[in-house]
């Protein structure tokens, strides 16, 4: 039994030391940083939002990480005033830091996208606003009502253009507003905290302090 | 403060060194005595004799040499029909 | 077979019983029914998961198909489709591989069959919860763990963990005194998947902590169970075929325990440029290079065996698949060291690039490897040969051009895509109308595979169903004729 007794304690000990090296230790250090004054916990309201967004598979189109300005062009490209790091995930769980942008970044979509209604319309039909848009529709989380049956504290979606329902009056549903609320508290413009800046915690390159935006592009 | 990549270098570079012990006390204790046989230990004695059409005649000839006359193999040996 | 004083003492002088074929027998009698049972899941789970793929390619093309019903959301008909190709398709085939190899390799009887059916049924039985569930929208949130960590992973972890005893047992109970390279890495990918399942699966990680644990996790389910079985399953199949040893048993002894080390590490390289420490991520980009190592040993080693009989590609089905599957692992791999590095990955991640060359992996590698497994197998289950060589050949130029075009067009709609998200001149826009027709090419080569699978699955059902007939002969006591469909 001497060989299969090496290999199991051999590939044991490979894997192991993956889990130490690249879980535990960071593990250990990742403890240490604070979550920043400004960023404030998830509300009810914004949970929930999350929620709907991991149930709906948000993540698998959509990034929320900012990468450092001399690597990438994302902070150029209008999506965040900084890179990104640990502390601004803290209340993150778990992480949506995607791996795929066939949809923007959306980290800072609360600072970039703020109108309310914009949101809900986008989600119910997103070619209704972006043309060349390939994000799937999402009436499901909305009800379309007979005009007569709107309630008075129905939250009313006005749909823009040819693609409005007829004879439909579109309300969200509380699982749209909850997501709209999640996706409106994703801000990280404030600077990064000092106390975060432990020289291990630094991005890839650069010094995290933001940057003023030169340009205000009107692309998500 | 030690940087983190002077950490994981030597602990990358003692890990290679333990490795590098048990391999040898492997070697020692005989593990890797006799490979060949450890490379056959899927064969059959039909598996080595059987005839195999893809073979050009000087690798027929040098299978039969070593591991004796040719067996006619099973429809479906190599996975498939005919 | 034939046998005679002086066969006899040939082979004895090599060290070879021919008490070794009644010894085989055994072993394929004991795990003919864990095999019969994962081998038809695969395939049902297969068929399953080709649709979701198909329809979620549609989508990023055609987004408005079918976009009332909140379980047909690309969001959650993706998350479906990776969940059933990989835990169904990939695992199940996998595991049935191993369950039917591992008795032939320690020349023993598996151990717990019955335990390892009831196994593979759990296993079952967690993927409809697991996938029923995503689709419903309940998903743990994290890439490859999306299935309920309290509803759907407690029934794959008993289940494997059934057929994970099954397996043990078997090889402590074994006789052959040597352990073949395939032993290696099947038996580790069975223990390391479950110490995987249970890190990403565990409930406390938040925060980038979680990310780190989240491609660890998915990372190494790609490198510690898809490719190690198999890379083991290649081993067996190509000198087996072949009736020649391994090249170099001394390589592949040095690809392993670099496979294992290195492998291991290579999580971080999904995170490139993200919110994580710098030296994590760096140790990743090294153990991705330095795979280069163990890969190149590897194709070096099933190569050399190969050279000089490329011609077998033309009679064995497994042959075929086996060896280009093997070229997909090299091709895969080597692509992934390259991808790791930081100038190229600037280009490609958030790509569609990274999608291709994750099924350049998944299928071009372990897929095919597990299509030539089944085409060696299935008829030694059911003790009767494939009926139509026809239908071998549609899978197989079904699914190679399939593949071929899928990749090739998602590619080139990745690094487009890449190219424009780079240049902040462009619009987000571009980077979107810039890929279209990759994907368009996408849905078309994922098309031909699927149609390839409902072929692949037909000749299967064929099979099974063909069992009847054979049951009448004792399979395999006869040297020849043995495998033959029923006579006039």
């Amino acid at each position: 039994m001497t060989r299969v007794w090496l290999l199991l304690v051999g590939a044991f000990a490979a894997l192991s030391f993956a889990i130490v090296l690249l879980v535990l230790v960071p593990r250990a250090m990742l403890m240490r940083v604070e979550a920043p004054p400004e960023l404030e916990r998830y509300t009810a309201s914004e949970l929930d939002g999350r929620r709907v967004y991991i149930a709906n598979g948000c993540v698998y189109c959509h990034s929320q990480q900012v990468r450092d300005p001399t690597f990438t062009s994302d902070v150029d490209r209008g999506w965040g005033s900084r890179p990104t790091v640990p502390a601004d995930y803290v209340y993150d769980q778990p992480h949506l830091l995607g791996t795929s942008r066939t949809g923007p970044d959306l980290i800072n979509v609360g600072q970039r996208l703020p109108d309310r209604n914009w949101q809900l319309i986008h989600l119910y039909d997103p070619r209704a606003v972006v043309a060349w848009s390939i994000m799937p529709r999402f009436p499901f989380l909305f009800e379309e009502k007979a005009p007569g049956t709107v309630q008075p504290d129905d939250r009313v979606v006005v749909i823009p253009g040819p693609r409005a329902p007829k004879d439909r009056v579109v309300v969200a549903k509380p699982e749209a507003i909850a997501l709209v609320d999640y996706l409106l508290s994703l801000k990280r413009g404030y600077p990064v905290p000092t106390a975060a800046r432990a020289r291990d915690m630094e991005p890839a390159l650069g010094s995290g302090t933001p940057r003023a935006v030169v340009e205000t592009r009107r692309d998500p | 403060m030690i940087p983190s990549s002077l950490v994981v270098v030597l602990a990358t570079f003692a890990i290679g060194v333990l490795a590098l012990t048990v391999f040898v006390w492997a070697w020692r204790r005989g593990l890797f005595n006799d490979l060949d046989a450890q490379a056959r230990v899927i064969f059959e004695p039909d598996d080595l004799r059987l005839a195999r059409r893809w073979e050009t005649p000087a690798q027929r000839v040098e299978r039969e040499n070593a591991y004796g006359a040719p067996v006619v193999p099973r429809r479906g040996e190599w996975g498939g029909a005919a | 077979m034939i046998r005679t004083e002086a066969t006899d003492a040939i082979l004895a002088a090599r060290g070879l019983v021919p008490a070794d074929l009644e010894i085989r027998l055994r072993a394929d009698a004991s795990s003919r029914l864990p095999v019969l049972v994962c081998y038809g899941a695969a395939v049902v789970w297969l068929i399953i998961g080709s649709l979701f793929g198909e329809l979620a390619s549609l989508k990023l093309h055609w987004p408005d198909l079918l976009t009332r019903d909140s379980w047909l959301t690309f969001g959650r008909i993706r998350t479906a489709h990776l969940n059933t190709v990989n835990y169904g398709w990939g695992s199940l085939a996998m595991i049935g591989t191993s369950l039917w190899l591992m008795p032939r390799l320690v020349h023993s009887e598996l151990r717990h069959a019955r335990m390892a059916v009831v196994g593979a049924v759990l296993w079952n039985v967690g993927l409809v919860v697991g996938v029923t569930g995503i689709l419903a929208g309940m998903s743990d949130g994290m890439e490859w763990l999306e299935m309920s960590r309290w509803l759907a992973d407690p029934w794959l972890v008993v289940g494997g963990g059934m057929i994970g005893f099954s397996l043990f047992s078997t090889v402590a109970a074994r006789r052959a005194e040597h352990l073949y390279v395939s032993v290696w890495y099947i038996l580790s990918a069975f223990l390391w998947f479950p110490m995987l399942f249970v890190l990403g699966n565990w409930p406390t990680w938040t925060g980038v902590e979680s990310a780190a644990v989240n491609w660890l996790f998915a990372h190494n389910v790609l490198g510690f169970w898809l490719t190690a079985v198999s890379v083991g399953i290649a081993y067996y199949f190509i000198p087996k075929v072949l009736g020649r040893p391994i090249y170099s048993y001394q390589l592949s002894i040095l690809g392993f325990w670099t496979f294992a080390f290195f492998y291991a590490l290579n999580g971080m390289h999904h995170l490139v440029g993200g919110p994580l420490p710098t030296w994590m991520i760096t140790t990743s980009i090294v153990a991705s290079v330095l795979m280069f190592i163990p890969v190149v040993a590897t194709a070096i080693n099933l190569h050399m065996t190969v050279v000089g009989r490329f011609g077998a590609l033309r009679y064995s089905p497994t042959l075929r698949f086996v060896v280009l599957g093997a070229m997909g692992y090299t091709a895969v791999s080597l692509q992934g060291s390259f991808t790791a590095l930081r100038e190229v990955n600037r280009v490609t991640h958030f790509t569609h690039w990274t999608i291709a060359h994750s099924h350049v992996g998944v299928y071009g590698f372990v897929t095919f490897i597990m299509f030539g497994a089944m085409y060696y197998v299935i008829p030694r289950l059911v003790g009767h040969e494939w009926p139509s060589a026809s239908l071998i050949r549609w899978h197989f130029g079904l699914v190679l051009s399939g593949i071929a075009i899928y990749v090739v067009a998602l590619t080139w709609a990745g690094v487009a895509q890449g190219l424009a998200l780079l240049d902040p001149r462009l619009p987000f826009e571009a980077s979107v109308i810039r890929a279209h027709y990759g994907l368009i090419g996408r849905s078309l080569g994922g098309l031909l595979m699927t149609t390839g699978h409902f072929v692949f699955a037909w000749h299967v059902w064929v099979m099974f169903r063909g069992r009847r007939v054979a049951a009448a002969r004792p399979p395999f006591h006869e040297a020849r004729p043995i495998l033959y469909t029923a006579p006039a």
